[in-house]
């Protein structure tokens, strides 16, 4: 049975063109062109991933995806055309898992459906080394082994990058990991990340400047790297 | 016309006379009386008029005395050295009761033109703080002119090159610049008080080529001179000239403080304006680009079938027509901007008008009934290229905020005062609330903020084209029907060539 995606947008034209292309991959597709559109397609169709613009008329793009994260775990990626970081974040922050730009290239949203669409049929093991590229994390035992090698992280940092690592090529706001690792009341304090996040890379890319794991999203967060390239 | 001392000086001389044509009848009447009597008549002409007047007077009355009065009577000799103490006693009254109510007169001259003066002035900073930005100067010029009676005044500032000259009087004050340097270099690094002329240090006087003396006077804020007053005031004190000049100065500063404030919001609202324009643009564009880029990557998958090939490119060629429409529209801001906008007026019929801009936007207007009616068969004197564009953007609202099933109505007319032409929709009509708004940049109607069409510019290029054709456009609700918007173009208008 294939895929659905529900994918929800204003503009006419963007709906007569993401639909074919959607379909041409062979998903199941159905639309809608407002956000209560939108929330009574969940319940009907239960789709399996939420292609979703935030510039709805007569809601906020935002409470669509707290709504339907509320009680769901129905992946989202946010169609922006704002080209406003805050509202990327706020909309990550309220349960999308990743967002494009529009104009978007149509193989980057794919890979993105791609990835989400994942994530849903494989729940990330609780246990066992995490292998990526020439990593593979040890969770029981805190060690890292880079090509072969033993690396020799900080409890902060394995922390880090066991939490980027659980969620591969999904992006993460700096508030989510700033919760994830210091507690909520550090949410603040981007800065501590920063660091932290240099110090990691410096231990685990080769080239810390290029880098292939970690990935910076501008403004808004990091992507830890589904297939390092 | 006699004067008044001359008068006081007759009727004084009468008293004289009169007084001793009185005593004469009494013969048993002293001297003494005599004298005290006319004494009195002299203090009264000093105290009435000027000195000569009253000393005219006094010697008179000396020599009545004399001749009528001291033995031995009929003559002027003088034969009791006595009488000799009485002259002179008449002089010195007439002279000290004279000085004494000339300077009285004096210090209330004075006092009164003080008022006079202080009222100017009072006067003169009122009008100052009503000054507006545009011609402030020349107002606070005229200000002063008026205040004061000077026919030649003027306000130099020195600009970048030469002197910036605000004239105010009836004449203009001529005046070479070196003088005006002088005036302003004397005025650096000194600053000091003339009791005696009630004016700081700095000022001075000219003579001008028709030999007239212009007082030049520094303006000063603080003790810095920012320019010179320059003013030909003959019955003008120089300590009156010193203290309109420091009004000036403030007027000055004020009308400088205003124009930079204006220039800040001007500035301000241009940031507005680029953020606005970004955020608009930014959706604007990002829409069609997307679903573009998107089409054409779907006309790339061979398996596409015909049908939905051709949907493909149907939808990117309305987008590109979305795209084009919006950078026209960009484009006529810039230059609505730039005022690169200039009428070229020419004779046309109204009807040719609508013709034009129905046919450029066709596109907008497709399956849509629109009603037109040119009753008039007059030719108006008008840039139809402005005008039908104009008109153009009116017809694409019309379209936009009513159901396709409704006509649009379009009455144009050419009538006494120039072209009209106006479009009448039946859709929701227009918000009271929103009727300030509508001409503003990227202001949109509800409907299009809900559907979200349109560029938010329509209207902002509508009014500007318009103001460059020497036009005006408003807006208003019919009953019964949706909105109406008119366009007025002040032109001559012509019964139409070859009607006849």
């Amino acid at each position: 049975m294939p895929l659905r995606i529900l994918v929800v947008d204003d503009e006419p034209n963007i709906l007569a063109t993401l639909a074919p292309l959607l379909r041409s991959r062979g998903y199941d597709v159905t639309t809608a062109m407002n956000g209560r559109g939108a929330l009574e397609a969940v319940e009907r169709d239960n789709p399996d991933l939420i292609v979703l613009d935030l510039g709805l008329p007569d809601m906020d793009g935002v409470d669509v995806c707290r709504l339907v994260r509320d009680g769901r775990a129905t992946p989202i990626i946010v169609l922006s055309a704002r080209g406003a970081e805050d509202d990327k974040v706020r909309a990550l922050d309220s349960g999308a898992d990743d967002y494009v730009t529009k104009p978007f290239g149509v193989e980057e949203l794919l890979a993105r459906v791609r990835v989400a669409l994942r994530r849903t049929d494989v729940t990330p093991a609780q246990s066992g080394p995490i292998v990526l590229g020439s990593l593979v994390i040890d969770r029981e035992r805190f060690r890292l082994v880079r090509d072969g090698e033993e690396v020799r992280l900080t409890p902060k940092e394995f922390e880090l990058l066991i939490f980027l690592a659980q969620h591969p090529g999904r992006v993460l706001t700096h508030r989510a990991i700033l919760k994830a690792i210091w507690g909520p009341h550090a949410v603040d304090q981007p800065e501590h990340l920063r660091v932290l996040i240099g110090s990691l890379r410096k231990k685990i890319e080769r080239d810390p400047s290029s880098p292939r794991y970690i990935l910076t999203e501008p403004w808004v967060g990091y992507r830890f790297a589904d297939e390092p390239a | 016309m006699i004067s008044r001392d001359a008068l006081v000086l007759i009727a004084g001389l009468a008293v004289v006379a009169a007084a001793t044509a009185v005593l004469r009848m009494f013969l048993a009447v002293s001297p003494t009386t005599v004298a005290l009597a006319l004494l009195l008549v002299v203090l009264a002409t000093a105290t009435l008029s000027r000195l000569w007047v009253a000393i005219v007077v006094s010697i008179v009355a000396m020599l009545v005395l004399n001749f009528f009065f001291l033995p031995p009577v009929g003559t002027f000799t003088i034969a009791d050295p006595e009488n000799w103490v009485a002259l002179f006693a008449f002089l010195i009254v007439a002279v000290i009761a004279s000085q004494l109510s000339a300077a009285a007169r004096d210090r209330e001259r004075e006092a009164v033109s003080r008022r006079n003066e202080v009222t100017r002035l009072f006067d003169l900073s009122r009008d100052v703080l009503l000054t507006e930005t545009a011609g402030g100067l020349e107002a606070l010029t005229r200000h002063v002119s008026r205040r004061f009676d000077l026919a030649k005044v003027a306000v130099c500032l020195p600009a970048d090159e030469g002197w910036e000259m605000h004239q105010g009087g009836e004449e203009p004050v001529v005046i070479e610049e070196a003088d005006l340097e002088r005036t302003l270099a004397s005025t650096r690094g000194v600053l000091e008080f003339d009791a005696h002329a009630r004016a700081y240090s700095g000022y001075t006087s000219v003579m001008s080529a028709s030999g007239e003396s212009i007082s030049l006077i520094p303006l000063r804020h603080g003790t810095k001179a920012i320019g010179v007053l320059a003013a030909v005031a003959p019955g003008v004190d120089l300590g009156t000239l010193d203290a309109v000049a420091g009004v000036a100065a403030i007027a000055i500063e004020r009308v400088q403080f205003l124009r930079e404030r204006e220039a800040a919001a001007i500035v301000r609202q241009k940031a507005d304006l680029a953020s606005m324009l970004l955020a608009s643009l930014s959706h604007d564009l990002r829409t069609p680009l997307t679903a573009i880029r998107v089409a054409v990557e779907n006309l790339r998958q061979d398996s596409l079938e015909t049908d939905a090939r051709r949907e493909q490119v149907r939808v990117a060629l309305l987008e590109l027509d979305r795209l084009t429409r919006l950078f026209q529209d960009i484009l006529d801001m810039a230059r609505i901007d730039a005022q690169g906008i200039v009428a070229e007026n020419q004779w046309v019929s109204p009807a040719d008008i609508v013709d034009a801009a129905t046919a450029y936007v066709r596109h907008a207007l497709e399956g849509r009934t629109v009603r037109v009616e040119a009753t008039s068969d007059a030719d108006v004197e008008v840039d139809p290229r402005l005008v039908s564009a104009a008109l153009a953007h009116l017809l694409e609202n019309a379209a936009q905020y009513s159901a396709r099933d409704q006509p649009i109505g379009v009455a144009a007319r050419a009538g006494a005062s120039g072209f009209e032409v106006s479009v009448t929709d039946k859709g929701p009509g227009l918000d009271p609330g929103e009727l300030d708004h509508l001409f503003e940049r990227f202001y949109r109607g509800r409907l299009a903020r809900q559907a979200s069409f349109g560029t938010g510019m329509g209207l902002a290029i509508t009014r500007g084209l318009l103001a460059a054709a020497g036009g005006r456009v408003w807006a208003e609700n019919v009953p019964g029907a949706g909105a109406r918007f008119t366009i007025a173009v002040p032109c001559p208008t012509r019964a139409a060539a070859g009607v006849e």
